[in-house]
């Protein structure tokens, strides 16, 4: 349904625990990522989508709602959320929806958000450009296709006017302004403003039993088991590595212009010049 | 029950990241300026943290001793300069303001205190009184419905930048210590006095001083507490100050360790890194396992703390240990670190400098032992 101007703004903001890269090393022998005793923290282009959607709503009448999927620890994110300044948090959170790459994560949010705005207006939904520990960048453009509404992406500012959306997205080189319909689906990959610190108040509020926190299982959003987690995916990750680069020194000899004539052969070779 | 987060292990999470993010990267330059971390407080007075142990109902964020200690165990990784006035601005500074100052002392000094309007202190130390406080001097006198304090205070922290102070004196020398009384004393009092900033060792950017007051004239309500019980409302948070003179302590402590850590994982001498020798892997065996004494000995203390119980010997004990496993760790760490250690260049220098003020506040060691000795039968 067109929002009426003026109105009230429902916004959905999707975010996602991450292990904290500040904290994550890799195995030098295995390459893969140590996860173990790192600690999971807000994914950081989420904590600027969540900045970006608590900015709207510091200058309009709108509610922010935190939504993320994962297992029961994934509170956490939505708990910091709240913190921050986000109305009410929703985790998704079923053995079903475990495994899943990011169509089946898509398909699982979108249904989420359909009930979500089941339940109150729902006209805008901010996600972080990409997760830090997937770098797919694919979450945000999906549930827009699952919701069927239009998507803008890598936004740097964003304004709501009338009905409409106002976004500036940040591309190579250059800022691009385009306007677009509510209801929409954006990504953001910065924020007009440092993302805000938690409120400890908040923080302390958000893990006490009234704290207005959900958690939503599959039942809840109607999600089929084949629609979800490793049996709704298309994709699988066979593994995960680092790829292994060396040095190799060469010595050129000769006279300058010889020595000059074999490092422009050596730069043909590798076809950089 | 409701899925809930732990705030214990997400309020830690969360002073982590605003030490990495906000702190660490500016700790040495606002160590050597010298001067209160003004920024850096009023930060921290926008996430609210300053009423972090205080009622929801009157301002705070509904926290407890446990919590309090965590962050400040988490700020004085980064700068105990920060950590200490933080830790004051929660605690000390402010307590008594909340326990016994009325409404106009609320909504004028007590709330923006929290918001970090208002910086407070608290005058406790004398030239000739310290752990001894039957010595206090500052005396409050009648006069009329007013009080007039009068005396000098040393080793006042942050009150260079104070705006009010709560001054612990004698109304009545005759009864010795059952005639202490804290005073409210806002600094644009007639007769208030705050001398230039010590130059200390360590702690650079906590503005410590001396405060004199001349026949300061306040009014009778700023007496906060009933009259003859200022040892008791002291020994209501003395627990809790000890306490969290630990966690700064275990902050620093873990900073320390950590850099000699990382540091032994780089340093190669004679073909291999340093960590891979026995005497520096003893320096962080060691560490690590007092490190972890210390943590256990803290948070047990706050939990007693939080169950209403007043862990006096607990308390001493964990500040004492706690101390000196800051100032072992801060000296392991210089070492590891070999010339580096020395070197202005690299923190572990201020660790070990820091750690010296924690030496003092919540009773010398000295004092501490001997205290533990008799709460023990001596």
């Amino acid at each position: 349904m067109a929002r009426e101007a003026g109105s009230f703004l429902g916004v959905a903001v999707l975010v996602k625990q991450v292990p904290d890269s500040a904290e994550i090393k890799m195995d030098p022998q295995t390459g893969t990522l140590l996860r173990e005793g790192v600690p999971a923290v807000m994914n950081p282009d989420d904590r600027l989508g969540l900045e970006t959607a608590l900015l709207l709503k510091d200058g309009l009448d709108a509610s922010v709602t935190a939504l993320s999927m994962g297992p029961p620890q994934a509170l956490d994110v939505l708990s910091e959320a709240l913190a921050m300044g986000a109305d009410r948090g929703v985790l998704l959170s079923d053995r079903n929806f475990a495994g899943a790459d990011t169509w089946a994560t898509s398909y699982t949010l979108g249904r989420a958000l359909e009930r979500l705005g089941q339940q109150e207006s729902l006209d805008l939904v901010v996600c972080g450009r990409q997760a830090s520990d997937g770098d797919t960048a694919q979450i945000g453009p999906q549930v827009a296709e699952h919701l069927g509404w239009p998507q803008v992406t890598y936004v740097e500012r964003l304004a709501v006017e009338e009905c409409e959306l106002r976004a500036w997205r940040r591309l190579p080189g250059l800022v691009q302004e385009v306007l677009c319909p509510l209801p929409a689906v954006v990504t953001v990959l910065a924020s007009p403003v440092a993302p805000r610190w938690p409120l400890l108040d908040r923080l302390l509020m958000a893990c006490r039993s009234e704290a207005p926190l959900e958690v939503w299982d599959a039942a809840d959003i109607a999600a089929p088991a084949a629609s979800t987690g490793l049996k709704g995916s298309l994709t699988r990750v066979v593994r995960t590595f680092s790829p292994k680069s060396g040095r190799v020194t060469s010595w050129l000899e000769g006279s300058a212009g010889e020595q000059a004539q074999a490092l422009i052969n050596e730069l043909r070779n590798h076809k950089l010049i | 029950m409701a899925l809930r987060s732990d705030p214990e292990k997400l309020l830690r999470q969360v002073m982590a990241r605003f030490v990495r993010e906000e702190v660490a990267p500016v700790a040495r330059q606002v160590d050597e300026s010298g001067h209160f971390p003004r920024e850096l407080f009023h930060k921290l007075a926008r996430m609210h943290a300053f009423g972090l142990r205080y009622p929801v109902k009157n301002g705070g964020a509904g926290g407890n001793a446990t919590l309090y200690c965590i962050m400040c165990e988490e700020l004085a990784q980064g700068l105990m300069s920060l950590a200490a006035i933080a830790a004051k601005q929660c605690l000390m500074a402010t307590n008594f303001l909340h326990r016994f100052g009325d409404q106009e002392m609320r909504e004028r000094y007590f709330l923006p205190a929290l918001r970090g309007e208002l910086v407070g202190s608290f005058c406790l130390t004398e030239p000739e009184a310290g752990g001894d406080l039957g010595r206090v001097s500052t005396t409050a006198v009648r006069d009329g419905q007013d009080w007039l304090v009068s005396g000098m205070k040393t080793w006042i922290t942050n009150a260079p930048v104070a705006d009010f102070f709560t001054v612990l004196c004698q109304t009545d020398a005759d009864k010795s210590i059952r005639g202490l009384n804290f005073f409210f004393v806002p600094r644009d009092t007639p007769g208030v006095s705050v001398s230039p900033g010590f130059h200390t060792l360590g702690t650079r950017s906590t503005e410590i001083s001396e405060v004199a007051f001349s026949d300061c004239r306040i009014p009778g309500r700023y007496m906060l507490g009933q009259e003859g019980k200022g040892l008791g409302a002291l020994l209501a948070i003395l627990a809790e100050i000890r306490a969290m003179t630990a966690a700064l302590a275990l902050g620093l402590a873990k900073a320390a360790y950590q850099a000699g850590f990382q540091y032994a994982r780089e340093r190669s001498a004679f073909g291999k890194t340093i960590n891979h020798y026995q005497l520096i892997q003893a320096k962080i065996a060691n560490l690590a396992t007092e490190i972890w004494a210390a943590e256990l000995m803290l948070y047990d203390t706050t939990r007693k703390i939080d169950a209403g119980q007043r862990p006096s010997k607990e308390s001493m004990m964990v500040k004492y240990y706690a101390t000196e496993v800051a100032c072992r760790a801060a000296d392991e760490a210089t070492r590891i670190l070999g010339a580096y250690g020395y070197s202005m260049e690299y923190p572990v220098q201020r660790y070990f400098r820091d750690a010296r003020f924690l030496l003092y506040g919540g009773g010398t060691h000295e004092v501490l032992q001997t205290n533990i000795a008799r709460e023990l039968g001596f």
